[in-house]
């Protein structure tokens, strides 16, 4: 099996950027050697307590008088976390030295934004009129996205794929004569063809044939029940043409 | 005929006018319908409803009474009695059907007889008529509700509006809804895929609205079926469907009520034109060119409709983005357009490449989001993040996380494979060449 085969690979060295910031480490002074903890990581300031462990471990460990600070919680069928107010990530939560938004910042909302989901996919909790929810995935800018998931990379190479079902889709439609593609001018029509063509991103694969059929099948199935009044039977409309 | 039909009850505009129906037959008029999320994110698409714009509430036992008594007004004879079966003496000949009469109003109805020209089986999803005509079965989905009359305060928020509720918990192929009633709300949830999960997903319902509905008494417990798809016949002979017999409930939103009218009037219209105004005997080509005209006019709404329920109710992470896109006004705009007016709008071309962007957009954040929380725990040994991942690619090719396998066969340290994502490093020091 090919993913077990990969999984015995080691991993040889820091990540390009962990080695770019490591800097030459500085020369040693004749004086006491500094305690490694005392010396620190090859990251400095700012950039290392980016890197700090949660709040709360962080909290816990320097004995900072907060500990309260709840993360992902659901609390009487409420989310609560110290970086959730008013049904949105308080952005300044997540911000890195200097209130920056950056790549580091944005990530964090995303692992957070992701957990929440994924808590709430768990225990669903009731909506509520006091605590509405407005987050919106929009608000992370499409950089962090790309960076954080690759997206344009998965884009190109699935790119063929799309193209290929709205080709398809295309036919299917001409072939069945319903004629979507008719109602291109249509809200609905161009909806129904663009959805398509995400229907093919969403559920692509590394372009297997067997997927391509089902897919064509799930894609004509509701074609072929509505079509089945109009077996073997002439359609009054297409026989009274003079 | 003293019955009435389960039904959530939502009617576009456009059945308001096209059928005439006085102002009172409307008990409430929503102008703001909230979607919910599986992570309660919500939207209200009613943003871009004009002044006069709404969709109107009803109560089901009100409006087709209504109805009855206008078509006896014009001439109809409505005879209360429960369709047995039919059988047709000739090829040619008249039907006749029979039917139990409750005309006298006792329990059990008397067995009487009924000669008749042509027959239009408007009796539902359990259809006798089409049992008679061999029309073949349909998928169907169960809808379960509870109407509910919750404490004054309560319904004053739900007086001008109605919630969706979306997510697996409340339906994994529908969605789960609130929608006020005269005095009362409809809770309510239907699935096709898992009826037997049905009172879970009522249940989850009801959890996801809990806050807003506390309280309530529920009055009445209502279950039926909702056709998926038309019967492969819906019409032999001079005997034709319509409405949910037929099998025209549309996909996603469930919309049952209006082509139920339309198809019924278009049926009528096709027998008055066929017999010339009842002069000649109908045959089955006039029934057909019913069927053909709503066919063409309708087919590509519930196409549309049907696409949208197998990409936007496919998962959660798709109906976040639904919910999502539906922020957007002209989303709003057309979808309520193409609901109230049953008309297809012509959308402008640069708006229509805008939501192209924001739809896929919303999926393709919604679908990473979820893809990145499934390889969560990997994630705190980032060092192996990469491999994890390309190692979940392979079960669930789909979006989110790198597409990429790193093939190892042939490295060593020397001669290490990059991860051209991460400018990780990696190497397998126990792989030999076969
Ligand atoms: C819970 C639920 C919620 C819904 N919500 C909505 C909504 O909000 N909006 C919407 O547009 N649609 C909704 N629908 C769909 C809608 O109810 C149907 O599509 C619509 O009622 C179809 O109308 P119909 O006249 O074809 O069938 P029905 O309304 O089912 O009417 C059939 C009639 O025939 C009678 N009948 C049955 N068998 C016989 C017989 N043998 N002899 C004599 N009479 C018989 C029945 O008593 C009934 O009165 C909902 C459906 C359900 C189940």
């Amino acid at each position: 099996m090919r993913s077990s085969e990969f999984a015995v690979g080691r991993r040889l060295c820091a990540n390009a950027e962990g080695a770019a910031a490591a800097a030459p480490p500085e020369a040693p002074k004749k004086e006491r050697r500094v305690s490694p903890l005392e010396a620190g990581g090859t990251l400095k300031g700012a950039e290392a307590a980016g890197k700090d462990a949660s709040a709360v471990a962080k909290n816990v460990v320097l004995g900072a008088a907060d500990t309260s600070q709840k993360v992902l919680q659901l609390e009487d069928g409420r989310f609560v976390d110290y970086r959730w107010t008013d049904g949105r990530w308080d952005l300044s939560k997540f911000a890195s030295a200097g209130g920056k938004m950056d790549w580091d910042a944005w990530n964090k909302v995303i692992d957070a934004e992701m957990a929440r989901r994924k808590i709430l996919e768990e225990s669903p909790i009731p909506s509520t009129n006091e605590e509405p929810v407005f987050f919106d995935t929009a608000e992370i800018p499409w950089w962090a996205w790309v960076r954080r998931f690759h997206l344009p990379e998965a884009e190109k190479l699935n790119g063929r794929a799309a193209m290929v079902g709205y080709f398809l889709a295309y036919f299917v439609d001409q072939l069945t004569g319903f004629g979507l593609a008719d109602q291109q001018n249509s809200f609905l029509g161009k909806l129904a063809l663009h959805v398509v063509v995400f229907a093919v991103l969403i559920f692509r694969t590394s372009s297997t044939i067997p997927m391509y059929k089902n897919l064509l099948d799930e894609a004509t199935f509701y074609d072929r029940q509505w079509a089945a009044t109009w077996d073997g039977q002439a359609r009054p409309s297409e026989t009274e043409k003079p | 005929m003293n019955n009435c039909k389960p039904c959530g009850g939502a009617i576009p505009l456009c059945m308001v006018d096209e059928f005439d129906l006085p102002a009172d037959i409307i008990d409430r008029k929503v102008t703001k319908m909230k979607m919910i999320s599986p992570s309660n994110r919500e939207v209200d698409v009613g943003k871009t409803l004009s002044e006069t714009e709404y969709i109107g509430m009803c109560r089901r036992e009100v409006l087709d009474d209504y109805l009855r008594t206008r078509a006896k007004k014009h001439g109809a004879t409505v005879l209360n009695g429960l369709f047995m079966r039919m059988e047709q003496a000739t090829a040619d000949g008249p039907y006749t059907v029979h039917f139990n009469s409750y005309k006298d109003g006792g329990k059990v109805g008397k067995p009487e007889t009924l000669e008749v020209d042509a027959v239009i089986g408007a009796d539902g999803a359990n259809s006798r008529v089409a049992k008679e005509i061999d029309a073949g079965e349909y998928d169907y989905a169960i809808a379960f509700q509870e109407r509910i009359r919750i404490p004054e305060d309560k319904m004053d928020y739900y007086k001008d509006l109605a919630e969706m509720y979306v997510g697996d918990d409340v339906s994994p192929d529908f969605y789960g809804w609130v929608f006020p009633k005269y005095d009362h709300v409809a809770v309510g949830t239907g699935t096709v895929i898992n009826k037997t999960g049905i009172k879970q997903y009522q249940q989850a319902t009801r959890d996801r609205s809990k806050v807003k509905t506390e309280g309530g008494k529920i009055i009445r417990v209502e279950a039926h079926p909702i056709p998926e798809h038309p019967r492969p016949r819906r019409c032999k002979g001079r005997v034709a469907l319509v409405g949910d017999a037929a099998g025209y409930v549309t996909k996603c939103s469930g919309e049952g009520i209006y082509f139920a009218a339309k198809s019924g009037r278009m049926a009528a219209e096709a027998i008055v034109e066929g017999s010339v105004k009842g002069t000649r005997m109908v045959g089955e080509r006039n029934l057909r060119t019913y069927l053909d005209k709503f066919d063409r006019k309708y087919w590509a709404t519930y196409k549309v409709l049907d696409i949208l329920q197998k990409v936007f109710y496919r998962s959660n992470p798709a109906r976040e983005a639904f919910v999502e896109m539906c922020e957007s006004d002209y989303v709003q705009k057309m979808t309520f357009d193409s609901y109230l007016y049953k008309t297809v709008v012509p959308g402008n071309p640069l708006d229509d490449v805008r939501l192209l962007v924001q739809t896929v957009g919303s999926l393709l954040r919604g679908n990473a989001l979820r893809q990145g929380a499934n390889s969560l725990p990997e994630a705190a040994s980032s060092g192996r993040r990469c491999l994890s991942a390309a190692a979940k690619a392979a079960d669930d090719p789909s979006l989110g996380c790198p597409v990429e396998y790193i093939d190892l066969r042939g490295t060593s340290i020397d001669q290490p494979a990059v991860c051209k994502y991460t400018g990780n490093k990696y190497y397998s020091d126990d792989w030999q060449a076969h």
